[in-house]
């Protein structure tokens, strides 16, 4: 009885988009797009190999969106990995900008990628439709349990007194997220960025190891990785780059601004469609999306990630990467990394 | 309570009959995916993980991350079983981990032994998975700190000792291994440097970002350069067939790779346990310790069972003092552990330094899942090398082109992208053109891996000291690695200086 069910639902799978595909492929200039879109199984790219976190959204978002039924088709996930995400933004920007049938995962990276210059992508956020923030994270400067700093700010004064003595760790090359967290303390302290000295290792944990080890000074890492350490006393979180204070187990750490450092980052992840995506599309997930949101089943997921909420609409959402788009390109740009 | 009260816990809560369902489980599909060139042990785990979730959903929290755990556990070390099949039988390294086993695993199977390679590698990777796993239950916590002590000097020590050692890959002459070395070392150079974030070599093409993937470049030397060898030369193919002699190796056969298997577990256990060197390194180095100190070095590379042994036994070895950084610290040293790790935590138990406090019953439950696992698969497997063993009689017609099937399949599992297969085809043709001129490909695949750390650390240590190079004499333990490496090197010349007769790889 299950298995013949399974099977006609198999047929019907393979049927519909293959019935489908003929007809869209030459309606999908007119922008209205299909009223009753969306008729065949939909793919949600992650830019990255399986296991990271572009990939574990995406993975949760396909899982809720079906398990709620908020989403009758098939969702699949795709994994495109190479060059930071840039290799398929690239394919997605030119190949598919009018693909309704695709959306794509990203964070900061579609920003900074954009903004740098070496390892550049041509392409960013703005070659795609944002269609919503899902989750949200901040970065951390962190030292060891038994370090002589205890607050940001005597921090930034040892770096502004000495800047070789001082030395920085994150898990990613310079120019990239971590590194951007790492001296944006010292940017807005009137620090030259370029004089901290920022060593960039193979990932945020071999980052930690190096703080743990007595290898760095201090380090910039995504504050949802550093609660256990705190717990466990091994080191001490000086700073979140966050606008309000966090809850739970860095309930005490101050934020940059109650440290006189006037600057917050949010690492964010989102939804984008492609570019050229059709008013029917995007409506269709700007309200999906948001019921998703609302949904205790997503609100337990996120809580099993350890991610925190923060939903934006499309439109809220594309005014705040404009927003962060020009924090970052000014932060490049004191680096001399800008393109 | 001491270790043992604590173990004791652990195997009640592994004999358990669903987490021994979960354990047999895990390793079967471990095995497949160690096989099966395609799936990695990275892309495996990753992909059971919402399966256990599914699986393990009535139980409850706490016992169903212990469950889930103890299957994706079983994965990881049960591809580090499967992963010789490949490379033994077709020159395909599965993982990149078992590329060195292709070196003298696949002329053992060119010679009818490949019942005895496949078996060996087995139990030697029993042994090495016990060995790795009474390091964990004994030696978690000093371990744990012993790995930060190791900081970007001494890995670059470490890592340079290995590059010294580069001479024991050699053919028949060391000035060609020293280019294919200088050559991996220049194509490892290829992507956005991870220390300036400077692009190089890159030409602005994205899927160059992130420069060459180490396995598409090994499956290419190696699988599809002995198809192209087999192709065109065509007339040696009569000699060629190989039989499948006897699948248990003899009692010379054992003799010969106890020590070996001893050596590689140890070895590769402390090098597992260093974040970041992982597997592949183990591998690379227990192999040409064992060419160093065997007394028929000769030997290696035309068939010596230690040369299958060491590595297969290290490189399972590695995988177990992997879980140290990830249990004690948190740390992941891999990408398969970094996966491990978020499964934890997505059952809300974050590895780390409260986790053998916090939830003994999971970190335990786990160690002593392991010995039961390894003993699963050292009784799946040898029944299974017969079977395997059977590969090797397929005429070439049909075996070249599921050499290729399977290389192709592989690599663009791992990669998907096109660019990958034409890299792939490029390095086939090279490879068979390398081999053809008796230069030995196993000291490229070395530079390619080995370059990245290499540099990446010197530089970090030296961004730390503020350019100063004394910093890799001033930690000791750097300065022990160095004094190795230059040894390792001077001393075959001093003994040729005091008139001894000794082979300083005389240049073919």
């Amino acid at each position: 009885m299950k298995k013949a069910k399974w099977k006609n639902w198999l047929l019907a799978g393979l049927l519909v988009p293959s019935l489908t595909a003929c007809s869209t492929s030459g309606s999908g200039s007119s922008t209205a797009g299909d009223p009753e879109y969306p008729k065949k199984a939909i793919t949600v790219v992650a830019p990255s190999g399986a296991g990271g976190g572009w990939d574990l959204t995406a993975r949760s978002l396909t899982k809720v969106l079906g398990e709620t039924k908020l989403v009758d088709q098939t969702m699949t996930v795709e994994n495109k990995p190479g060059g930071g995400g840039a290799v398929y933004l690239a394919e997605y920007a030119t190949q598919h900008k009018k693909d309704d049938y695709k959306l794509y995962v990203n964070s900061p990276p579609i920003l900074i990628n954009n903004l740098k210059k070496e390892g550049n992508s041509p392409y960013g956020y703005k070659d795609t439709t944002p269609l919503a923030q899902l989750t949200k994270d901040f970065g951390a400067i962190v030292v060891k349990d038994d370090s002589k700093y205890n607050s940001l700010k005597e921090l930034m004064d040892a770096v502004k007194k000495d800047p070789k003595s001082v030395t920085a760790a994150g898990g990613s090359a310079p120019g990239s997220m971590d590194h951007l967290v790492a001296v944006l303390p010292a940017y807005k302290s009137d620090i030259d960025p370029k004089s901290v000295k920022y060593v960039s290792y193979d990932g945020g944990g071999e980052a930690i190891a190096a703080l743990l080890g007595g290898n760095a000074d201090y380090i910039a890492t995504d504050a949802s990785a550093v609660g256990e350490y705190l717990k466990a006393g091994k080191v001490k979180v000086l700073g979140i780059s966050s606008t309000e204070r966090l809850k739970g187990d860095l309930a005490d750490v101050p934020t940059f601004k109650e440290e006189g450092i006037d600057a917050d980052f949010t690492i964010w992840r989102g939804v984008f469609g492609p570019k050229e995506m059709s008013e029917s599309a995007k409506e269709y997930w700007g309200k999906k999306l948001k019921d998703l949101n609302d949904s205790k089943e997503w609100q337990a997921e996120l809580e099993r990630n350890g991610w925190e909420a923060e939903f934006k609409d499309a439109e809220e959402f594309k005014s705040f990467l404009e927003d962060q788009e020009k924090q970052v390109e000014d932060l490049l740009k004191s680096l001399g990394m800008n393109k | 309570m001491g270790v043992m009260d604590f173990l004791m816990q652990g195997f009640q809560t592994a004999i358990q009959p669903q987490n021994l369902f979960f354990a047999f489980i895990g390793v079967l599909i471990g095995t497949a995916v160690g096989v099966l060139p395609g799936i990695g042990p990275m892309s495996g785990v990753a992909l059971l993980i919402p399966v256990t979730a599914t699986l393990t959903g009535g139980m409850e929290p706490s016992a169903a991350a212990t469950s889930s755990i103890i299957l994706l556990a079983g994965v990881y070390y049960g591809a580090m079983y499967g992963g010789s099949t490949t490379s033994i039988l077709l020159n395909t390294p599965g993982e990149s981990s078992s590329v060195v086993t292709t070196l003298d695993g696949f002329q053992m199977a060119k010679q009818g032994r490949a019942g005895a390679a496949l078996s060996i590698a087995a139990i030697g990777s029993f042994v090495a998975g016990i060995v790795s796993i009474v390091g964990l239950a004994l030696l978690a916590n000093p371990l744990s700190e012993m790995a930060l002590k190791f900081g970007p000097a001494e890995y670059f020590s470490l890592m340079l000792l290995g590059l010294a050692a580069v001479s024991g890959l050699a053919g028949s002459s060391i000035t060609k291994a020293w280019m294919m070395t200088v050559t991996g070392l220049l194509l490892a150079t290829v992507g956005i440097d991870a220390v300036s974030g400077v692009a190089r070599f890159t030409y602005d093409i994205p899927v160059l970002f992130g420069g060459l993937e180490f396995l598409t470049v090994a499956v290419g030397l190696f699988a599809l350069g002995e198809v192209f060898k087999t192709i065109l030369h065509k007339e040696d193919d009569a000699e060629n067939i190989a039989k499948v002699g006897r699948v248990i190796p003899s009692k010379q056969d054992f003799k010969e790779s106890a020590a070996p298997i001893a050596r590689g577990s140890i070895l590769g256990f402390f090098v597992g346990v260093l974040p970041g060197a992982g597997a592949t390194l183990a591998s690379f180095f227990s192999y040409i310790a064992e060419k160093k100190i065997s007394k028929t070095p000769e030997k290696f590379g035309k068939g010596a069972i230690a040369g299958v042994a060491a590595p297969e036994s290290a490189n399972n070895a590695a995988s177990g003092g992997a879980m140290i950084p990830l249990l004690t610290l948190g740390i992941p040293g891999s990408g398969t552990t970094a996966i491990l790790m978020g499964a934890l935590i997505m059952y809300n138990i974050q590895p780390g330094p409260l986790l053998f406090s916090d939830h003994p019953d999971v970190a335990w439950g786990l160690i002593a899942s392991m010995f039961i696992g390894n003993l699963m698969l050292l009784i799946l497997n040898m029944p299974l090398v017969k079977v395997f063993a059977k590969i090797i009689e397929t005429p070439p017609k049909y075996l070249l082109p599921i050499i290729i099937a399977i290389s192709v399949f592989g690599v663009y599992a791992v990669q998907v992208t096109t660019f990958d297969l034409y890299l792939l085809i490029g390095f086939g043709l090279a490879g068979y053109l390398l081999a053809k001129n008796d230069y030995p490909l196993a000291p490229l695949v070395l530079g390619l891996v080995l370059g990245p750390m290499i540099e990446n650390n010197m530089r970090r240590a030296l961004t730390t000291s503020n350019g100063d190079f004394m910093v890799f004499i001033q930690h000791p333990i750097s300065a022990i690695f160095l004094i190795c490496s230059v040894l390792w090197i001077l001393i075959p010349f001093l003994l040729k200086l005091k008139g001894k007769d000794v082979v300083v790889n005389v240049e073919g």
